[in-house]
């Protein structure tokens, strides 16, 4: 259940990623690295987070990604709010 | 202005035509733009003047002769912004290339950007509103860049590596004029070498057209966009964006770059009067001062960009300014309206206009207007259904907007 719940998440947030930065191929996604050795800039991460919440049909507390270091991270994250 | 400001670059996005080869060949043959709206359960059922489906990457590509990586650059710049700064971003990189400033560059820091326009960002607010209400942390969280009429300065500044001056102005339906004068000012008090005067594209929300319907300006629905004609219904709403690489003379010398005109005068001046009336003693005052401050009288002046929305209080005032400046002449100008094709593209339209006025000067003809067949005033030389073959030597182009904004920019072929 957990490992689904995992690939779930990853699954939105490699979508995610994938409406902002087009130009990666998203089946070597790392886990993990950062959004930023991806090369995203700070408004395209803070896109990639908004837009997995609303694929996933969550709502996370802005300050809460402020702890967030890397995708790994991220997908931890939002899977608490699940 | 301490030495001749050159054209040396120009670019349109428009509903007759998506680069400047397209527009020039549809100017001539007097095609219009105007459609009916498609959805109009929202939006009214009146006549529009839509851009054609624009997809960034495949515009730039178009543009043949940037590199590559200059392309890649400029579509990562854009490809999440709203359409109307994919649209000026075309337009801006169709004029840089046109320039030349790929192969015989300026350095950043001596370009200036200048956007005409202001609240260009409603129709994009208005589209976040229904999701915002659904749920609020959803907003895109570029909502607070992409909101700013100022994002298409930085957008554009970010794509083409613009490090000089650079800002918006805004003067309603004259903001185009607006951005070209300003620029020429930079380019004249040696601010910057080269700058780019931008018309931005508005796409109206159902707010601003039900306000420019309320106001008795939009043309209703079955009304024809005819200004200047008897059956004219008003103003039509166009989409376009455009853009005009100013430079100073010596600067063009330095690096071989060709000009088709000079921007040779301009003036812009208020009417002191905050409502949607215009003021033929103000149109009266810029055309003269443009034409004035360049050293030209007014018989000189072979053809006029009328500003004329097709609205029977403004094309009246501009007639009567019209004939005021130029109606005692034994050779007056050639006078049309760009918008008979496309429209009122408001912010971006004394630029779509300028861009239309340097094509007739440089290949000699004035485009005609189809829906021109009554002409509510006989003095002037309109021109109808076809195109005049003539020798353009100088040009002048109107744009006033709501709120006393009045202003003429005079165009002269090199």
């Amino acid at each position: 259940m957990d490992a689904m719940e995992q690939d779930r998440v990853l699954a939105a947030v490699r979508r995610s990623v994938a409406e902002v930065l087009p130009e990666l191929n998203m089946a070597t996604l790392p886990v993990e690295g950062t959004l930023s050795d991806l090369g995203a800039n700070s408004i395209d991460r803070a896109e990639i987070v908004t837009l997995a919440m609303e694929d996933l049909a969550i709502t996370v507390p802005v300050v809460e990604f402020q702890q967030v270091q890397d995708i790994a991270a991220l997908v931890n994250l939002l899977r608490k709010h699940a | 202005m301490a030495g001749p400001v050159l054209v040396t670059g120009m670019g349109v996005v428009s509903p007759i035509g998506m680069d400047l080869t397209t527009f020039a060949a549809a100017l001539l043959h007097g095609r219009s733009g105007v459609t009916r709206l498609s959805d109009p359960a929202v939006l009214g059922d009146g006549p529009v003047a839509p851009l054609p489906p624009l997809d960034l990457a495949a515009s730039l590509s178009e543009c043949a002769a940037l590199d590559r990586e200059s392309r890649e650059r400029i579509v990562r710049a854009g490809r999440r912004s709203p359409l109307p700064v994919r649209a000026v971003l075309v337009a801006a990189t169709q004029a840089w290339q046109d320039a030349g400033l790929h192969a015989r560059p300026v350095a950043a820091d001596r370009i200036g950007l200048v956007v005409g326009g202001h609240n260009l960002t409603a129709a994009y607010a208005f589209d976040q509103y229904p999701g915002f209400l659904r749920e609020r942390a959803y907003l895109p969280a570029r909502y607070a860049l992409h909101v700013q009429d100022t994002d298409h300065v930085a957008t554009i500044s970010q794509a083409l590596r613009i490090h000089g001056e650079g800002c918006t102005v805004g003067a309603s339906s004259a903001s185009g004029n607006a951005a070209l004068i300003h620029a020429a000012r930079l380019v004249g008090a040696g601010a910057v070498d080269v700058c780019l005067a931008v018309g931005a594209m508005v796409r109206l929300s159902p707010l601003d057209r039900q306000g420019l319907t309320a106001v008795e300006a939009l043309a209703a629905s079955g009304a024809a966009c005819a200004p200047l004609d008897r059956g004219r219904g008003g103003l039509v709403p166009g989409e376009a964006a455009a853009c005009v690489v100013l430079e100073a003379a010596r600067c063009a010398d330095r690096r071989g770059a060709t000009a088709d005109a000079e921007l040779s005068g301009y003036a812009m001046a208020l009417d002191g009067n905050a409502l949607a009336a215009p003021c033929v003693e103000g149109e009266v005052r810029v055309m003269t001062t443009a034409l004035s401050r360049a050293g030209i009288d007014a018989s000189q002046i072979d053809y006029v960009s009328a500003h004329v929305t097709g609205t029977p209080a403004g094309d009246d005032a501009e007639l009567a300014a019209l004939d005021r400046v130029f109606g005692l002449g034994t050779r007056p100008p050639w006078v049309n309206a760009t918008k008979a094709l496309v429209s009122h593209c408001f912010s971006a339209a004394a630029v779509v206009e300028a861009v239309a006025t340097v094509i007739q000067l440089r290949d000699g003809f004035v485009h005609p207007n189809p829906t021109l067949t009554d002409p509510v005033d006989t003095s002037l030389r309109l021109v109808g259904s076809s195109p005049v073959r003539a020798p353009l030597t100088h040009g002048l182009s109107n744009a006033f907007g709501f709120g006393g904004f009045t202003s003429s920019v005079l165009l002269t072929r090199t």
